[in-house]
């Protein structure tokens, strides 16, 4: 009897293991160190590229020969290759999979339409039949989070709840809409780790340069967009979440307030001392094929039964990625002035 | 008359610039290649993936942002070698003189890892490549010349020295899918007159090379371990064979392929091969340092099926094509070692100020 309540306790005790896909992406880094410091083990499965593309995680990660109590570890696949992914389910053992990995960029998905599609939607597919069948050969389970995205609301006017049709409005819309019935959000998390290419981030970093002197002039789109923009790092507690509950659901995670381009522009400038209309022009590449007008969520659900709610409002989000590009910017100054750097390079 | 003489001999016509398009173009070799071709005044387009994570290092000394010179001349668009609507749709709007396939997941011992993924790149990509530049061509009526990266891998198991002629014997999927990609190039070529041609380059190596590969892997180690950031060097088979050239010196023999009247394909080598085991003497040595005190071996780092010995025999590209290595080994890992000394430098420089951590690489 002493025994098997040792087992049990130890069965307990056992570090509960974690795979994440897109683990080099802003959400995939977040998610890593909540999930770390929930004492998970935590597995990536990232892309191999000659170039160094784990910026995000480097400050987690521990080269394998210097700690065995490692607790991230890297692994390479990709979602266009269903046997990789089958592989490191089969190795790995996850007891919860996170399916963040994507083609991320609206814009980018009207110029590479098929590759978002076998990325988005066809290896969503790819690792939902590998956990099905890893599953099935094992006895074991394996919970499954698949990222959604409000931008799969499209056309359909605010304020989007889980039950609010879809109407997407691009390749990466249609593609994340294609979603075979497991738990997801729908949100639009931001922060300092965003991709510089994503609008947000796209005008802080500028605006970090402009203030330095070391830019003057940022091109835009359009302006009238609006958006519930959220941090990053509040949204992926909502993930996991989502998977301790006893039931599996979808849940739209938001702010529930929404905010036009402009707005940001105005309120990240203006902490700054600037007047965006002296930098900003607008560039008619920078427009949509088809836009996504207005988006604001309601997360009474995430509220309600997960207990969620996010502790970052707008304009704590816009300063604190103001904070962290300005000093990114002064960096750069530093190098560029002691000869090191061109100015228009990025490091 | 005299206004015809005149107006022949201040044409307006100039000759346009060549337009080349590069797969690739984010890694070494298209780093290397973009910096030549554009020193011979051409436009150079190139492909790359999309990720949210900065990508294009390699040639961000070279990019101009689009907002800033209507002469910027390196332009870069996205798009994968596994989407084959994509690289139509480029060359249909790029209408290049020259394509180079470059790109490829290149790493040997990963391609045992992810197998599917590497020969839908490597060997499917480069048909994707092809088909889409066949049929540019038939719609188009242009005339585009066609480069595809071999690989000394291919080789495999076959002894040295290795010429055009030799048969090959990949030894991994890597290997195994650039076999087939060769065979793609050579078929387009016999069967619609493509001009296409396989570079069968031997290891090339420079400061830009990916720190997973052996070479770099160990100039990197070394410097850190010199200024004191790093103590071991975990490796695999140090008796392993090849033959390293420069990198930079490899693109020029690229270009001068598709400068041929005739369409072939050509070895690109040093004709000089070094063991791993050598290749630690010459960088420690240079130093000061001995290897033996910082080097342990490590199985994971073995390959599942290894290439013993790669040494080339590259005399038709200097008969034909005139080329030959101007970096040789020993001067190729001080080049490499100099560099890496002083990446490890500006680390340490961080570390000491505290804004980095030591086993972090900026």
């Amino acid at each position: 009897m002493a025994s098997e309540n040792n087992e049990a306790r130890s069965e307990e005790m056992r570090r509960k293991i974690a795979l994440v896909t897109g683990i080099t992406g802003q959400d995939g880094s977040y998610l890593t160190e909540f999930l770390l410091e929930k004492g998970y083990e935590v597995h990536g499965l990232i892309r191999r590229s000659s170039n160094f593309n784990t910026q995000r995680i480097n400050h987690i990660y521990i080269d394998p020969h210097n700690a065995d109590k490692a607790l991230m570890k890297l692994h390479y696949a990709d979602l266009s290759d269903a046997s990789s992914l089958r592989r490191w389910i089969d190795v790995i053992k996850p007891d919860e999979v996170y399916n963040l990995a994507a083609q991320s960029h609206v814009a980018v998905s009207f110029e590479i339409p098929d590759y978002t599609a076998d990325v988005v939607a066809t290896g969503a597919l790819r690792l939902l039949e590998a956990v099905r069948s890893h599953t099935v050969d094992s006895g074991r389970t394996v919970k499954y989070y698949q990222a959604g995205s409000s931008e799969m609301f499209g056309a359909t006017p605010p304020p989007q709840a889980e039950t609010t049709p879809f109407h997407p409005r691009s390749p990466y819309a249609a593609s994340k809409s294609l979603r075979i019935g497991t738990p997801l959000t729908t949100a639009r998390p931001t922060s300092p780790r965003r991709g510089e290419n994503f609008v947000t981030r796209k005008i802080t970093r500028a605006l970090g340069r402009i203030k330095v002197g070391l830019q003057r002039k940022l091109f835009l789109g359009n302006l009238q967009a609006s958006r519930d923009w959220g941090f990053a790092g509040d949204y992926v507690e909502a993930m996991w979440m989502m998977l301790q509950q006893d039931k599996a659901d979808d849940y739209v995670v938001a702010t529930e307030e929404s905010h036009t381009v402009e707005e940001f522009l105005e309120v990240s400038f203006g902490y700054l001392g600037l007047n965006w209309k002296d930098h900003v022009e607008i560039d008619k590449r920078y427009f949509r094929p088809s836009e996504v007008d207005n988006l604001k969520g309601d997360a009474s659900k995430a509220k309600e039964v997960l207990g969620w709610k996010p502790k970052v409002g707008f304009e704590k989000l816009v300063k604190m990625m103001v904070d962290e590009d300005l000093a990114l910017a002064k960096r750069e100054k530093v190098l560029v002035d002691a000869g090191y750097m061109d100015a228009q390079q990025q490091p």
